[in-house]
């Protein structure tokens, strides 16, 4: 049976059911087929949640680095991973990266050439589609071991990206809590390689969120190490917690890959030797750390533009 | 029902069941818009046999007015598919961008192509596969009919709610009239222009000419393609919302019958025992009708299944 069935079972029922009506109710059936991207995404978010859950809670519960007489700080967490996995960055993403691969790609045809794609470069991987989802899965977290090294090398980006690493308290909720100005250059980012290698728009937010799936767990509270060969291979736990160490904040960092760690490796960045670090930014301000979603959003942004105008005034 | 009416159907249906034996013979070929794929379903066991990959998104498939290649639009890859109609082996791949919805005039002389994401109607020259002219029409241009005599052909604009009338001899727009929410499939039958309104719940008969809206024939929520039996005495509407295919005398479009067809019912295609094949858009499967029974069977294909056609004399096993 096709894996994938149940998943596209339930987006088609959640379509049917709800999307469809509520499209009808409001006048807005031309987005159908848009709705029906969002049920697929919203069904595979709810699902990568799920697993995330599934696995996480018990290594948190069972093997923590750290216990905490209070984890009111971990709420807002919660909130941003609802958001940004079932809610609607994926719609956003999906909508967004469509159009513009669309008219990209057939101002490109109407002017005579063929739009990149890796089937057209590689044709023997025409319908080797789980082949091809991991290719993309690699150039992908290549473009993210860049954007996340460039995120610390630079001030004003920084400021908006603390608010990542501020959490003291971190989980495997942790992964998705990012200024939305940050996560916005990420999809800029992230939409500017998946246009050139061809990313099929639908595949696009599921890339997104597989990849966040892994982040989830490198994020957890768990003593899990997979070990000299596994940690060179796929991210661990205890490998990206050094990345969120007090030691590590800020503009000088390691450990920047998110899913394989060989960048880090490649480009002499990785750190093997730390191990289950305290994490936080002691330089960042508390309300990074503790503040509500939206005390947290206005903190980052002005954070940033401090980190701006400073640069200024120092030049 | 009145009782001629229902005379008129069960001929109707009888008629349809008597051009073929009952056993359903041949291919359908599936555009499974969204897994990147076509299905090839054997009609006789009911199963999917083979899976064709394509490129990205393929929407709409026809057959060229020689019937010698079969042509399937996939938007997303901006490309046009020319397959053998027999085996739907790949001949050739011809750039074109975003070919929603393809239809060719009467004449076989210009291919018409929908591109409904990049707002624009492309004429082109069914020969040469040459641009002719591109007519950009706001927005989202998504299905098309063309008058008897090929002088004009009608686009249902989605986005706009409006259809637009395009002179294919001046190569110019004659009107863009605001229709009813969401435009969706259009056709010519006896001298009107029907279009289903996908954001309404029935289809807008309009005047040719002026593009008046006579009246609205109710046939469900949702109402989103047309289809007229090969007999043409039956007009089959789909809806999308809640999911029937409504049977309507074509002579003066009265309901005849409503049958349940469970996944958003999209494109159909008739079988030669009378059956209609219809693509379900969210229960990935192929749903085959019985009108006279009123029975559904449904087919497993891929993801986002949306048009279809039936080869009755293709073989299953074709490579």
């Amino acid at each position: 049976m096709d894996p994938t069935l149940p998943f596209d079972t339930a987006a088609g029922w959640l379509q049917e059911t709800l999307v469809l009506p509520l499209l009808y109710r409001l006048g807005l059936m031309q987005w159908e087929d848009i709705g029906y991207g969002w049920a697929l995404f919203a069904v595979y978010g709810a699902a990568q949640v799920a697993l995330m859950y599934a696995i996480c809670l018990p290594l948190e519960r069972f093997r923590p680095v750290e216990r905490w007489p209070d984890s009111k700080a971990v709420s807002v967490d919660i909130l941003y991973t609802l958001i940004s996995r079932i809610g609607l960055l994926p719609l956003f993403t999906f909508v967004l990266f469509y159009q513009l691969q669309v008219w990209l790609n057939g101002w490109l045809t109407d002017n005579g050439y063929v739009p990149p794609t890796l089937e057209r470069l590689f044709p023997a991987l025409l319908g080797q589609q789980a082949l091809t989802f991991f290719l993309y899965v690699i150039i992908l977290d290549f473009a993210d071991y860049w954007r996340h090294r460039l995120s610390h090398r630079f001030g004003w980006w920084y400021g908006l990206h603390a608010l990542h690493h501020a959490q003291r308290q971190m989980t495997f909720w942790s992964d998705d809590r990012n200024h939305l100005l940050d996560d916005i250059i990420g999809f800029v980012w992230f939409t500017a390689v998946a246009l050139l290698i061809g990313i099929p728009p639908l595949q696009f937010p599921l890339l997104v969120l597989l990849l966040r799936l892994l982040e989830s767990l490198s994020h957890a509270n768990t003593r899990l190490r997979f070990g000299w060969l596994g940690e060179r291979l796929l991210i661990s736990p205890r490998f990206h917690r050094a990345h969120h160490g007090i030691l590590a904040a800020g503009q000088t960092s390691c450990n920047y890959g998110a899913l394989l760690p060989w960048w880090d490796m490649i480009f002499r960045t990785a750190d093997f030797s730390r191990d289950y670090v305290p994490t936080g930014d002691p330089e960042a301000p508390e309300v990074l750390a503790t503040g509500s979603y939206a005390a947290q959003q206005w903190a980052g942004l002005r954070a940033m533009l401090r980190a701006m105008v400073g640069r200024v005034a120092a030049g | 029902m009145p009782q001629r009416l229902r005379g008129l159907f069960l001929g109707a249906l009888l008629s349809l069941a008597c051009i073929a034996g009952a056993q359903a013979r041949g291919v359908v070929l599936v555009v499974n818009s969204a897994s990147a794929s076509l299905s090839v379903v054997d009609m006789a066991t009911r199963r999917e046999v083979r899976r064709i990959p394509v490129l990205r998104e393929p929407h709409h498939v026809m057959l060229t007015p020689d019937r010698r290649d079969l042509l399937v639009g996939d938007t997303v890859g901006n490309e046009l598919l020319d397959l053998d109609p027999g085996t739907y082996a790949l001949r050739r791949r011809i750039p074109v961008a975003d070919p929603y919805q393809l239809g060719f005039s009467p004449d076989g002389k210009l291919l018409v192509i929908n591109g409904l994401a990049r707002a624009q109607v492309d004429i082109l020259d069914a020969a040469s596969m040459k641009l002719v002219k591109r007519f950009p029409l706001k927005t989202m241009p998504s299905h098309m009919a063309f008058s008897p005599d090929g002088a004009r052909v009608f686009i249902s604009l989605q986005g706009t709610n409006r259809l637009a009338a395009i002179d294919l001899h001046e190569m110019k727009t004659i009107y863009e009239v605001t229709i009813g929410r969401v435009p969706a499939g259009v056709m010519w039958l006896n001298g009107k222009i029907l279009v289903a309104l996908m954001g309404d719940n029935g289809v807008a008969v309009i005047d040719p000419a002026s593009g008046h809206v006579d009246r609205i024939v109710p046939t469900g929520e949702g109402a989103h393609q047309l289809f007229l039996s090969p007999d043409k005495r039956i007009l089959y509407v789909n809806n999308r919302v809640v999911s029937t295919t409504v049977a309507l005398n074509a002579a003066d479009l009265t309901t005849l019958r409503v049958y349940p067809v469970p996944g958003g019912p999209d494109d159909i295609d008739f079988a030669p025992d009378g059956k209609l094949w219809i693509t379900q858009r969210f229960a990935h499967g192929l749903a085959v009708l019985d009108p006279a029974t009123g029975s559904v069977d449904s087919i497993q294909v891929g993801r986002s299944p949306h048009g279809l056609i039936i080869n009755p004399n293709a073989e299953a096993s074709a490579p």
